[in-house]
């Protein structure tokens, strides 16, 4: 129990040293690049004097040095600065947004999960067949299409069928309630992300079983006359997760810092679209805030990782 | 409706983003507006002005009986407060520039609740035409912001709509952020149509945050949206084509833009001191060898899917009012252009089908476009395939925006190809691009002497041009000026795109105009059907 406290704490540590690492070469990296806030916003014809004005007002004329040390100063403290684009502070845009890429990413995960599993555990626990074969074909051209692609096919299919609706997360009047109104406006987005990651599981999971059966365990159960729907789905399928449940926390992380993209397409108002919007305007705390959020929920993913390793496989903690 | 980015802010004083614009346009009013069909100036917030014989002043009576959405009365002196914010130092507007002239500020006093003099430092011909950029906003609310000195960070997006008073049409009723904005009739608007019914018609505008521009069609011609801020791009035509074909949507042709993507070399002089290239890099015949080089007709069907004019200089055949028609323009001729790169030292010395200048050196420059923008980056890709065939190699470098202009203001660069686009179809409103010293003038930016003696010449002619109150004598001197231009050519224009704008069918009374935002300047009078 020691060895697991201490490997815990050394993972959570190295968590909040990703955290910072990631957040301050974000600061420093947008603030490094030619071309600032101020002249994205005040466009090619602003006057010298109105970008040297805005500049200093905004802190801009400071060296790279100087506006690192007070952001870690004030990040300490809590406080990621102030947003350049919405003059607001970064720490109060993040959570809004935030929240809103965890309910799609999460859903995109149960959908997945319920989805790919299943498919997984049949694929894997049978040798030939259309049914397998067809799933597999499936999962390969799922695996192979990015979401970019997944969402605006998608996309099209809502607008051309009237079924859904095309983006964003709620409708304007909101009709049919707000708990329906997210229901239907999560689809699109959650199928998009959810489908090639559905079919990543039902890889991994496939493979993970078609291992399992093939033990001489299982082949000894067989042989005292369980029914092998029960050997596959109690027995097998139970030995089978490990590999996928040891998985399961960085898939999470990825998908809550990795979703711009089909929220870009579907208008769906996460964090992936905030750190877009704050990478064009070159707005560098809010690309600091994003990138940190990002990297929290890709530490405590990996945090989850590592701890469902740990106790699957203790071996893993010393 | 739908916009690809959410507005800034709701203070237009602070941001200068299209978006932030549109919603200023909706929910606040200005003294005078442009006529975006006509380019004429007209009253709005002011019933009427008198200029002063020298055309310096003018007594600008206000409507009376007009109040504040909020039901506050309008007068006077929430037009000196306007000025006050937009010329606040520490504001830093955005606005401010627009507003000015040489740098030099307007004064406006107030003689009675219901009348103001806005005097000029200047003659100006343009005259109360440029307060079309001043939003009139109430001193009741945001003086006690400007007085302490955080003017720029009131009616921020998480300020409560209840708090956000204007003059416009529309009020705020709701904004979720990356979602939408609601905005609702302004129970107190000012303005009734012919029959005396109060505007506007709508009762609400939702504006959906949506950011591709490929969701963006799909909604409209679908149903889910009635119109788009953005006009149709070349891409989508086709789209928005077939769904006007099936009536679903209607499809306007718009014209000929008033701006036209421009290409132009660093001329600041001394740039390339130390470089092989000198001796031809900033030559009147290479930029003449260029516009002649390339197929203007191949650009407009290459960048612009065919929906574009060929043009020769930065004012369009969309600016009726401006375009000079008997410009000097060069037809496209290669062979040609190849006798003017000769004339420069530049031949093709080894038949590589590469010129050479006469230390074998290849003629090469890099040009810089802007990352992101599909016909920009079109555009560079024919300028450069283009000039290959007449033996120049041309090195396009795409470049996010930021990255782009700092790279114009340092002036670090061979060339470039962008659209910096004109705030008004009015030159002498765009004085920082034609005169020597503005800072717009992207070639050679703000300087102290006229580099050049047709600079020093356009120089002349626009400072008359702005001045003179005769409009005839200011056409004519505007059409010396764009002789000139085509002459040195110190910015190549290509071709101009049309414009096209969509609607569903059931928005009625639209008048859409080719300047921003093409359907929603008339707000007020926009319907739709039940």
């Amino acid at each position: 129990m020691d060895n697991m406290l201490i490997y815990m704490a050394r993972r959570a540590a190295f968590a909040v040293f990703l955290v910072f690492a990631v957040s301050s070469a974000s600061l420093v990296l947008a603030r490094l690049a030619p071309g600032d806030y101020v002249t994205t916003s005040l466009g090619i014809d602003a006057r010298r004097e109105t970008i040297e004005q805005a500049r200093a007002r905004y802190g801009l004329n400071r060296s790279v040095g100087e506006q690192y040390r007070d952001w870690v100063v004030r990040a300490a403290r809590l406080d990621l600065g102030r947003s350049l684009i919405y003059d607001r502070p970064v720490a109060d845009l993040i959570p809004e947004r935030a929240a809103n890429t965890a309910v799609l990413a999460l859903t995109a995960l149960l959908a997945a999960t319920l989805v790919g599993l299943p498919l997984g555990v049949i694929t894997g626990s049978r040798q030939g067949g259309i049914v397998p074969l067809a799933i597999r074909a499936m999962s390969l051209i799922l695996l192979s299409t990015p979401p970019l692609l997944t969402s605006l096919f998608l996309v099209f299919v809502a607008a051309r069928t009237g079924w859904l609706p095309v983006g964003g997360m709620s409708a304007a009047g909101g009709a049919g309630g707000a708990s329906l109104d997210l229901l239907r406006h999560l689809v699109v987005p959650a199928a998009a992300l959810a489908m090639p990651l559905a079919a990543m599981f039902e890889r991994l999971q496939a493979q993970a079983m078609s291992d399992v059966v093939g033990q001489p365990y299982v082949l000894a159960t067989l042989a005292r006359g369980v029914p092998r729907s029960r050997m596959v789905w109690r027995d097998a399928l139970k030995a089978a997760l490990r590999p996928v449940a040891a998985l399961y926390g960085l898939v999470v992380g990825t998908l809550l810092s990795g979703s711009f993209a089909v929220e870009v397409i579907t208008a769906w108002p996460g964090l992936g679209r905030l750190m877009l919007d704050a990478l064009r305007a070159r707005d560098v705390y809010l690309v600091a805030g994003c990138a940190a959020a990002g990297s929290l929920f890709l530490a405590a993913g990996t945090l989850m990782s590592d701890a469902a390793l740990a106790l699957v496989d203790p071996r893993t903690s010393e | 409706m739908s916009v690809r980015t959410e507005p800034r802010t709701f203070n237009r004083f602070a941001a200068r983003d299209t978006s932030t614009d549109l919603v200023s346009l909706l929910t606040q009013a200005r003294l005078v507006r442009i006529n975006r069909v006509t380019q004429e100036a007209e009253p709005w917030l002011a019933e009427s002005w008198a200029r002063s014989d020298d055309g310096l002043r003018y007594t600008i009576k206000l409507w009376p009986n007009v109040s504040f959405s909020d039901g506050h009365p309008f007068t006077a002196d929430d037009v000196v407060f306007s000025f006050e914010a937009v010329y606040d130092q520490k504001t830093g507007s955005a606005l401010a520039d627009s507003l000015k002239m040489g740098g030099r500020k307007l004064t406006v006093t107030e003689v009675d609740p219901l009348t103001v003099v806005v005097a000029f430092p200047a003659p100006f011909a343009p005259g109360l035409r440029i307060l079309d950029n001043l939003p009139i906003i109430p001193r009741h609310k945001l003086e006690a912001a400007l007085k302490a000195g955080v003017f720029a960070s009131a009616w921020g997006l998480s300020t409560p709509p209840a708090d956000i008073v204007g003059l416009g049409p529309f009020v705020v009723s709701q904004y979720l952020p990356g979602q939408r904005l609601v905005l609702v009739r302004n129970p107190h608007y000012w303005r009734k149509d012919a029959s005396g019914t109060p505007l506007p018609y709508l009762d609400r505008l939702t504006i959906d945050i949506v950011p591709d521009e490929s969701a963006e069609v799909l909604r409209l011609e679908s149903g889910q949206i009635d119109m788009t801020f953005s006009s149709v791009a070349p891409e989508s035509y086709a789209i928005v084509k077939r769904a006007a074909d099936a009536g679903r949507v209607k499809l306007m042709d718009l014209g000929v833009a008033y701006d036209a993507d421009s290409f132009w070399f660093n001329l600041k002089p001394g740039a390339f001191a130390a470089d092989a290239r000198a001796p031809w890099l900033q030559r009147d015949e290479l930029r003449r060898a260029i516009s002649m080089a390339v197929d203007r007709q191949l650009f407009a069907d290459t960048v612009f899917l065919g929906a574009g004019v060929p043009v020769y200089g930065p004012i369009t055949p969309g600016n009726k009012k401006w375009y000079a028609a008997e410009a000097p323009h060069a037809a496209h001729d290669p062979a040609r252009a190849r006798e003017l790169l000769g004339s420069i030292g530049l031949s093709d010395r080894n038949g590589d089908g590469v010129l050479e200048n006469a230390r074998n050196q290849p003629a090469r420059f890099t040009l810089l476009t802007q990352k992101g923008r599909p016909s920009l980056e079109r555009g560079a890709a024919v300028i450069r395939d283009e000039l290959k065939k007449v033996g120049l190699v041309v090195d396009v470098v795409s470049l996010d925006a930021g990255a782009l202009i700092q790279r114009i203001l340092s002036a670090n660069y061979d060339s470039v190809y962008f659209d910096p686009g004109a705030s008004d179809t009015d030159p002498a409103i765009n004085p920082d691009f034609w005169f020597s010293f503005g800072d717009a003038h992207f070639w050679n930016m703000m300087q102290k002497t006229p580099a050049t003696e047709w600079e020093k010449r356009i120089d002349e002619l626009m400072t008359r041009q702005i001045a003179s109150p005769d409009e005839a004598e200011r056409k004519r001197l505007f059409d010396d000026v764009q002789t000139i231009f085509a002459e040195h050519l110190p910015v190549i224009n290509f071709v101009a795109p049309r414009i096209y704008v969509a609607a569903s069918v059931r928005v009625t009374n639209l008048t859409p105009a080719l300047s921003r935002p093409q359907l929603l300047w008339g707000a007020d009078t926009i319907a739709v059907k039940r």
